[in-house]
């Protein structure tokens, strides 16, 4: 009988050390190779970058040229529209991620839901409330688990992003700073300079405007101030009546108005 | 100024538009009309049902001291419903059969249907059963002022005997003409 491999107790003991050494080497081995293709990850990340920086706008102008990224992508097992947000690759370079078409889709969705309690106007603070309610906590851990960019909370920066990915639907989307307060504008008319003084106003005062306080503070004329307030409440419906304050026909604008 | 809900002393909770001043105008642009309208309709049945309330009137908006001061009203802000505005919410719910116009062909008092006439007639049915009183015949009285008081005492007659009417059509009641007036009987059956 052979000396290794013979009978004995003491066999059991050579077999189970034999194993654990063959183990040992295995999980070195397999390490090593882990650590040789992250390395290659990286690098193919690096060079993938850098081609999309040096393409990209000709990614995103060119059809064709983008067509052939894509299938370059899909030949290597990559897809460029999977794309996270942070720590992303590609598709954030390129500028066309999944990530920021989903959000994109839940600003319509909330902004369309809202638009007859607030006239199309909506506070930037207020839309990042809804949408983080909208898209729940549970949504976002899925996210994680697949290895995209963590957080979970939206920004007032994803939202600017996103909207920038809706303007080629020419849906109107736009991002305006009134009173140093930014608003998501989701109405397709334009909205004059005489609207965007009475929005800041009513800010500044908790919601309610009065023609006099146009005429006092921006020098209007009676007659402008009234245009301006009534197209905002009949065609826009921008505003409220109250036909009761004491000091003649007040509006009051909702989106401007602190809710608790 | 923030906008806040708030509790009124019959313990019922504002909301918080309430407090808003132009909530109280009936607005020129139809669909803030109708955003409006459908808030004070919720609000309006929400109040009756917590304080039990069947009727509703155009003059409840007209003069105060009356049940309906807390909602119609609001001393805060110094505002109250106009009575044009009130009577175009009572015209909206009666045709959203939230509310029928009681007496009928007038148009200054509603009958509030913070439940459904259908659902009344359930609750009719569910007391005859559990107190026993199938089969035997009862006064109208019986019904809306019973020894023990049931979620049907004070129910007003007009909307009682549309619960009946809904019954009878399953033959689960029936109207009898006895000596002091009228009397229903009601009977097991199925829905």
């Amino acid at each position: 009988m052979h000396r290794l491999t013979g009978p004995g107790l003491s066999a059991f003991d050579r077999h189970t050390q034999s194993q654990r050494s063959y183990a040992l080497l295995s999980n070195q081995l397999s390490e090593k190779q882990i650590k040789n293709l992250h390395s290659q990850l990286s690098s193919f990340r690096t060079a993938l970058t850098s081609f999309a920086v040096t393409h990209r706008d000709r990614i995103q102008r060119d059809p064709a040229f983008r067509h052939q990224f894509q299938q370059m992508c899909a030949s290597i097992g990559v897809d460029p529209l999977a794309g996270p947000r942070r720590g992303g690759w590609w598709a954030e370079l390129v500028g066309m991620g999944d990530w920021a078409y989903e959000l994109g889709v839940q600003i319509v969705d909330v902004c369309v839901s809202t638009r007859e309690r607030n006239g199309g106007m909506i506070e930037m603070g207020e839309l990042i409330r809804v949408i983080s309610k909208l898209r729940g906590l549970d949504k976002e851990k899925e996210k994680d688990k697949i290895g995209f960019g963590g957080g979970g909370e939206i920004t007032e920066e994803d939202i600017v992003r996103s909207i920038k990915t809706l303007e080629p639907l020419g849906a109107g989307y736009q991002v305006v700073d009134i009173g140093g307060r930014k608003f998501v504008r989701s109405v397709v008319k334009e909205l004059d300079q005489d609207q965007a003084a009475i929005l800041a106003l009513a800010r500044a005062q908790s919601g309610r405007v009065m023609e006099e306080d146009l005429v006092s503070q921006h020098g209007w004329t009676r007659e402008r101030a009234r245009v301006a307030l009534e197209n905002m409440l009949l065609r826009d419906g921008m505003c409220w009546v109250d036909a009761q304050d004491p000091n003649g026909s007040a509006y009051w604008v909702p989106s401007a108005m602190r809710w608790d | 100024m923030a906008l806040s809900t708030h509790t009124t002393s019959t313990g019922y909770l504002l909301p918080s538009i309430h407090s808003a001043p132009p909530f109280f105008t009936q607005q020129p642009n139809p669909t803030t009309l109708s955003i409006a309208t459908e808030q004070w309709i919720r609000l309006i049945l929400g109040y009756a049902r917590h304080r039990k309330l069947f009727f509703l009137r155009v003059e409840d908006a007209e003069t105060p001291g009356n049940d309906w001061d807390e909602v119609l009203r609001n001393e805060r802000i110094n505002r109250k419903l106009l009575p044009t505005y009130l009577s175009y919410i009572l015209d909206t719910m009666v045709k959203k059969n939230l509310a029928a116009y009681e007496p009928p062909k007038q148009t200054r008092a509603v009958l509030l249907h913070w439940r459904l006439p259908e659902e009344w007639a359930e609750a009719l049915h569910e007391w005859a059963t559990s107190t026993g009183q199938l089969n035997s015949i009862l006064t109208f009285y019986d019904i809306t002022d019973p020894p023990l008081e049931s979620s049907l005492t004070g129910i007003p007659i007009p909307l009682l005997r549309k619960a009946i009417a809904i019954l009878a059509k399953t033959n689960r009641a029936q109207i009898i003409t006895i000596a002091d007036g009228e009397g229903v009987r009601f009977f097991t059956g199925n829905k």
